[in-house]
């Protein structure tokens, strides 16, 4: 019954319809939550076209555009003020962003499994990254990134390792998910890889299983290494690689 | 599930700096929206060449272009504090109000019939192509070109005649001579192809 109206989204989207039609889809829109996810996905999308569209104003723009700010009054959020919101958002939009931003497709290729495995990753990626309530921003904004890339890797050791990284943030965020954690006397390491070389990106506890680490300038590493290391971490790997997420 | 973080442990991770100061468009859209005037000409900066850039694409005439530019910045610093995280990013949400707006104007040409008087003009270069002709190197840019190429020749076609040019999708059928529901399908499946490029490329 709403597949035809449906069928406007693309449109939608591009501002392609005409007064009539976009309030008959705006309708439609109201009626359907998933549609409203899709529609905002999709204009996310086209909104990226802008950047194709680059043009530099004339300087005076700058000057009547800041002083007709300081003559107008700002509208008040609509709703609930941000304030009265829990400090994190519902996890459903930021995997939904995430979502969009992490679909990775090695070359040309790869086939269109890949994407539900890659939805899969960022959907572990951001139950993960909840646990980094001191970074939160910050590794938010490196997996809401435009230009997000995520990488995974099992460990021997059972468990996965999954780097988020992104050129335009200069930086990555390392999760681990073990399935459990070493014996006793032994931890987690994580390590970055430069020109051949490891350096350490933080060690877990002893008992820890799972982390979230976040690392300025990863883009320029090659890669990033997990290890198990006698407590409380080694200054260089001294067990072989447990897993190696390469980056490069 | 997931356990603490290990960032209770700073004697083996390196400290972790907080959030970059102010680069980032949805910490200088928070700041607008408590009225900090400073943090919208950091905004400006970051996203006015894109806002200019594409409705002069949309509406051809530079002049034009800069007095519907002004009515969009100012229209963000308005409703800042609508903006809703949910729904996209800063970004997206600024280029999305400036697209409206520049379509709504090519329309209510259109219906003027003034408008092919002013294509005309559009094809005079201004000064600021020089300017704009050093940043095409970009990333962004880059990106998103080559992601276009990475659409069937009609996904494309369609997608920039109803974005670039502010085309409904009855008049792309007509200028590329496709049935309507072809149109719709190859735009709909144009931007998912397009969102998924932009993801990958991004790693390149």
């Amino acid at each position: 019954m709403t597949a035809d109206v449906h069928s406007l989204i693309g449109a939608y989207a591009l501002d392609a319809l005409d007064d009539i039609d976009r309030a008959a889809f705006g309708r439609h829109l109201r009626e359907c939550a998933a549609c409203r996810a899709e529609a905002d996905e999709l204009r996310e999308a086209a909104a990226r076209l802008a950047d194709g569209a680059w043009s530099v104003p004339p300087p005076r723009l700058r000057d009547n555009v800041m002083a007709e700010v300081a003559n107008t009054r700002q509208l008040r959020p609509a709703g609930p003020p941000p304030a009265a919101t829990p400090a994190r958002t519902p996890p459903s939009h930021r995997l939904r962003l995430v979502a969009a931003a992490a679909v990775v497709v090695t070359a040309a290729g790869a086939g269109a499994a890949v994407y539900t495995v890659q939805d899969q990753r960022v959907r572990r990626a951001e139950t993960l990254a909840e646990s980094a309530r001191q970074n939160e921003a910050r590794v938010r904004s490196i997996l809401a990134a435009p230009d997000v890339v995520v990488r995974d890797e099992a460990l021997d050791t059972g468990g996965r390792v999954t780097v988020a990284s992104s050129r335009l943030q200069d930086a990555g965020v390392i999760m681990l998910a073990a399935d459990g954690a070493p014996a006793t006397g032994q931890v987690y390491q994580l390590w970055t890889i430069r020109s051949g070389t490891a350096a350490s990106a933080g060690a877990l506890g002893e008992g820890q299983a799972a982390a979230v680490q976040l690392v300025e300038g990863l883009p320029a590493a090659e890669g990033v290494g997990v290890t198990v290391e006698p407590a409380p971490g080694s200054a260089t790997p001294t067990t072989p690689l447990d897993a190696l997420v390469t980056l490069t | 599930m997931a356990e603490r973080g290990i960032t209770g442990r700073p004697e083996h991770l390196a400290p972790v700096p907080g959030p970059q100061p102010a680069s980032d468009a949805g910490t200088l859209l928070k700041a607008v929206a408590r009225g900090d005037e400073r943090a919208f000409g950091k905004l400006y900066d970051l996203v006015a060449p894109r806002v200019y850039g594409l409705i002069r694409r949309v509406l051809r005439d530079p002049a034009q272009a800069e007095e519907v530019t002004q009515e969009v910045l100012v229209e963000v610093w308005r409703s800042a504090a609508r903006f809703d995280p949910d729904r996209g990013s800063p970004t997206a949400w600024v280029f999305t109000i400036a697209h409206r707006r520049a379509v709504d104007r090519v329309r209510a040409e259109q219906s003027a019939a003034a408008r092919t008087i002013r294509v005309g003009i559009a094809s005079v270069d201004t000064p600021y192509d020089a300017v704009a002709d050093e940043v095409t190197l970009r990333l962004e840019r880059q990106q998103v070109r080559h992601c276009l190429d990475y659409l069937t020749e009609l996904q494309r076609q369609a997608v920039t005649l109803a974005y670039y040019q502010g085309h409904t999708y009855p008049q792309v059928s007509e200028l590329l001579d496709v049935p309507l529901p072809t149109v719709k399908t190859r735009m709909r499946d144009g931007l998912i192809r397009l969102r998924d490029c932009l993801s990958a490329e991004a790693a390149a």
